[in-house]
């Protein structure tokens, strides 16, 4: 049923792959504090991907996938949801490293909760976390309809991702165009037409030397389309200049300058939150010292000409604003959008849904981040076009090298997708590990559950008596059952399961499951 | 590009409508006592006046039938016909219903668009940062602010903001200091001589030239002191006016901020890092305005309702007050008249709604 040299193939690369965590998620305790009662939605969740990994997230509906999902970005909706504990850590940094400042909650019983919000440090903590989301980490959702800004023109809902994060980037690229000579051009499209096959080595080099890397593709499709050396030049030169005709060299070291120092301004910040958790005074004092030095260096330049952008700036911004727009273009390929000119000029209404879910992974990944999380992206699609958006998000995974934490209910598209997988239960992780071991020999009885209702061929034949299904349903996680959460609907249960909460504890490598028919360790 | 047809497809439905509303108009007209309508639009001073009906008549087309009728109603509105008024008769006046609306409607369209941009300036920025924060101190300042001022009926507001701050109104008070009547003060101006640029109007209405606007008038003649007296008469009528207006759009616009705050694009807006004061004023109200400014179209219907009132209560010679002496008159064809400039305004006022709505809505292309 599901292809088992595909699997074969992922697990030897994932092997071979670089070993170390992109995101770790360490006791992440998520609550909504509603009129009915505090639902528990997720209890201690431990997991972590590594770089560059697809890693499936699969249960049944209403377990916390998506709780956990939006958790990882602190999105959650409050009110009435709350991250209450934990530790989430992208690229080594903890974004919850301030949760206990941001509020206090008093609960006196399950329906009369006080939550007592710390309104400068949520400020502080949303301006930490808006440096971290979409650069650190891009998300998709469910449904593409709803999730894309419907008055936003396509175009600009990937700019502005764009332009939030890598100004600074944009220009020293810009920059270092600008000092390109034409020479330079002539030069290197000599050297291409006389030796044709090495097009594009030759190529790779001179822009790695240009820093002219992000141009590449395109430059090579010029040589593809053209063929004498005059237009050639010609569309290579409005290809490297466009957009900085605008403006002059000055102004864009200017404001590189200018971005360069707010960067390093925010990661000073950022760095403070990082130390204040782990309460190193030594290092914070020399961090602070450092700002303080930064500031009085350049801070007065920066300030006049933060005041001096409002009105002068407009010449660089639309220079920013045309290579943002190069790039969108390049990103709507990359997702394999027809008609990029057209699909940057169209609103979200205007897409089929297919293209609607492309455009939002474009938009997620528009600032090139390591770690992509994608809640059921394939849910609201029909099957020929779900198969489409899988195989882009397994491409893009390859040549972009960002990790995937991959949502579902649905147990083939893991098989199809993932190098590990966590199966979930009502709220907590049950079991977790490669995903051949996990549908070869499932260990956790609703692991085998799961894997038994799948519908196969043959139950039909057999006469409809024998698809499997799991007795019961999901709990109500306003009042779970104690202990293990599953054993109500467990028919290994025993007296143990309905009094202490087993421990995801590791059976073998890479392999970990929470059940006592494995292990009696306990969870406190 | 497409927003170019829209619009004009939307300018040529307004044809329709527009007749719609003159057979309206007209249905009115014909179902009343036609000796009458021709007594009525005939100029009460025309010297022999049994000839005059008899030209009525002919004019408005009585005996020929309703289709010719109405065809004949159709002429005389386009041409600028519509009949006259019995009021008395004061100098620059013809007694014509079309040069009455050009003296009274001025003053209205001043209360209205002041109180329009004061409130929708006030508004917008308020509504956002209330609905951005439900169920704060703010917010709930505001909804209770905005409901009561919503159910309070304009003319009770009116009264009551003579009683606060009417001059005179209650001895001794410190904030009593707006007249409460008229477009000016007597005393204001050199009673003996007055100036040449103010003409007594109907019914000892005063009114200015050349734009029937005596702050404006004042200030192209250059008396300051009259044009500072003028806008202190303004203040309560704009004031009360505003301040209706004003709850509604707050009420509506805190209304789907919170909606637009519960949407999935605000989540892929977080998502990507936009900081919280970008979400709130770009993704969040762009698309709360939408269903706003559908809302201001029906406010701005019960706006004129109100204006009528208002200027009653404030004695203000406007559109309402001519509407009023109209009626109280018996004088048909001004009845007529106005109700005709109030379906044009609504009329207009729609397609601008309509227009802004596609404006600020891509998905909006009927």
């Amino acid at each position: 049923m599901y292809s088992i040299q595909n699997l074969e193939d992922e697990r030897n690369k994932n092997k071979a792959a670089n070993e170390e965590d992109y995101l770790k998620v360490t006791d992440l305790v998520t609550n909504f504090y509603t009129s009915r009662g505090i639902v528990k939605a997720l209890d201690k969740i431990n997991f972590s991907i590594r770089r560059g990994e697809i890693f499936g997230m699969v249960g049944e509906s209403g377990c916390g996938k998506s709780v956990t999902a939006l958790s990882i970005m602190d999105l959650v909706q409050d009110p009435p949801g709350r991250v209450v504990s934990g530790r989430v850590e992208i690229d080594g940094f903890n974004i919850f490293s301030d949760i206990k400042d941001l509020a206090r909650i008093r609960v006196k019983s399950e329906t009369e909760v006080k939550i007592k919000r710390n309104k400068r440090a949520i400020k502080k903590h949303n301006f930490m976390l808006s440096k971290i989301r979409g650069k650190k980490a891009g998300m998709i959702f469910q449904e593409p309809s709803l999730a894309l800004n419907p008055v936003l023109r396509a175009g600009d809902q990937i700019t502005e991702n764009i332009l939030l994060h890598n100004k600074k980037a944009i220009a020293d690229s810009l920059i270092n165009r600008a000092n390109l000579s034409l020479d330079d051009v002539k030069l290197v499209v000599d050297e291409v037409l006389n030796n044709k096959g090495e097009t594009k080595s030759i190529l790779n080099n001179w822009c790695r030397k240009n820093a002219l890397v992000d141009l590449e593709t395109q430059i090579n499709s010029i040589f593809k389309n053209y063929t004498d050396p005059k237009e050639i030049e010609n569309e290579i030169v409005s290809l490297i200049k466009g957009g900085i005709t605008l403006v002059d060299k000055s102004s864009l070291i200017e404001a590189r300058d200018y971005y360069d120092y707010r960067e390093k301004m925010e990661s000073f910040e950022i760095k403070r939150f990082a130390a204040t958790e782990e309460n190193d005074r030594e290092l914070i004092r020399s961090i602070e010292a450092e700002e303080v030095k930064l500031r009085t260096t350049s801070g007065a330049r920066f300030r006049s000409y933060s005041l001096r952008r409002i009105f002068t700036g407009k010449k660089v911004e639309k220079a920013f604003k045309m290579e943002a727009n190069r790039r969108a273009k390049e990103l709507l390929s990359l997702v394999s959008l027809p008609d990029p000119e057209r699909i940057m000029k169209s609103y979200p209404h205007e897409l089929s849904g297919g293209m609607q879910q492309r455009l939002m992974i474009a938009i997620a990944l528009a600032s090139d981040p390591k770690l992509l999380i994608a809640d059921e992206p394939t849910t609201a699609l029909d099957v020929t076009t779900q198969a489409q958006i899988l195989k882009l998000l397994r491409n893009l995974n390859q040549l972009v090298g960002a990790s995937i934490l991959f949502i579902t209910h649905d147990l083939a598209v893991i098989a199809e997708m993932c190098n590990r997988v966590a199966v979930m239960y009502a709220g907590s992780i049950v079991e977790q590990g490669d995903v051949l071991d996990i549908f070869d020999s499932p260990k956790h009885p609703y692991t085998v559950g799961l894997l038994g209702a799948i519908p196969t061929p043959q139950v039909k034949t057999d006469a409809g008596i024998n698809l499997h299904t799991i007795p019961g349903s999901v709990p109500n996680l306003i009042t779970p059952p104690s202990g293990c959460r599953f054993h109500p609907r467990c028919s290994f249960a025993m007296e143990i399961c309905s009094k202490s909460k087993p421990k995801l504890v590791e059976l073998e490598a890479q392999r970990k499951v929470a059940c006592f028919l494995y292990s009696s360790e306990v969870e406190e | 590009m497409e927003l170019r047809f829209f619009i004009i497809r939307r300018l040529l439905l307004m044809i329709p409508t527009l007749i719609g509303l003159t057979i309206i108009v007209f249905v009115l007209m014909w179902s009343l006592p036609h000796t009458f309508l021709a007594s009525a639009f005939i100029n009460p001073k025309a010297p022999n006046r049994a000839q005059a009906i008899l030209t009525a008549e002919n004019q408005l087309g009585l005996n020929q039938g309703i289709v010719l009728a109405y065809l004949h109603y159709l002429a005389n509105t386009l041409t600028g016909n519509w009949g006259y008024m019995t009021l008395t008769t004061p100098i620059k006046f013809d007694g014509t219903v079309l040069s009455g609306i050009g003296l009274f409607f001025p003053n209205t369209i001043q209360l209205v668009i002041f109180a329009a941009i004061l409130s929708i300036l006030i508004a917008i920025p308020l509504g956002t940062y209330i609905g951005a924060r439900p169920n704060s101190i703010a917010d709930h300042s505001g909804r209770i602010f905005s409901l009561s001022f919503y159910a309070i009926p304009v003319f009770v507001l009116a009264v009551v903001f003579q009683v606060v701050f009417g001059k005179g109104v209650i001895k001794g008070n410190p904030v009593g200091i707006f007249p409460i009547s008229g477009t000016f003060s007597i005393s204001a101006i050199n009673v003996i001589s007055p100036p040449s640029w103010l003409v007594s109007g109907v019914g000892g209405v005063v009114l200015s030239e050349p734009t029937h606007l005596i702050i404006f008038d004042s200030l192209i003649h250059g008396d300051y002191a009259l044009a500072a007296n003028a806008f202190m008469h303004i203040v309560l009528p704009v004031l009360v006016l505003t301040l209706s207006l004003l709850a509604g759009i707050l009420r509506f616009l805190r209304a789907s901020m919170v909606d637009a705050a519960n949407s999935e694009y605000i989540k892929t807006a977080r998502s990507k890092g936009v900081p919280e004061n970008i979400v709130i004023k770009l993704h969040m109200r762009r698309n709360a305005l939408i269903p706003t400014i559908t809302v201001l179209g029906l406010l701005f219907a019960s706006l004129l309702g109100g204006v009528v009132l208002i200027e009653d209560v404030f004695d203000y010679p406007g559109i309402g007050y001519l509407a009023l002496s109209t009626i109280l008159s018996g004088s048909i064809f001004g009845v007529l008249g106005t109700t005709f400039l109030f379906g044009i305004i609504l009329i207009t006022a729609n397609l601008l709604v309509d227009i802004t709505y596609a404006i600020l809505d891509p998905r909006i292309r009927y």
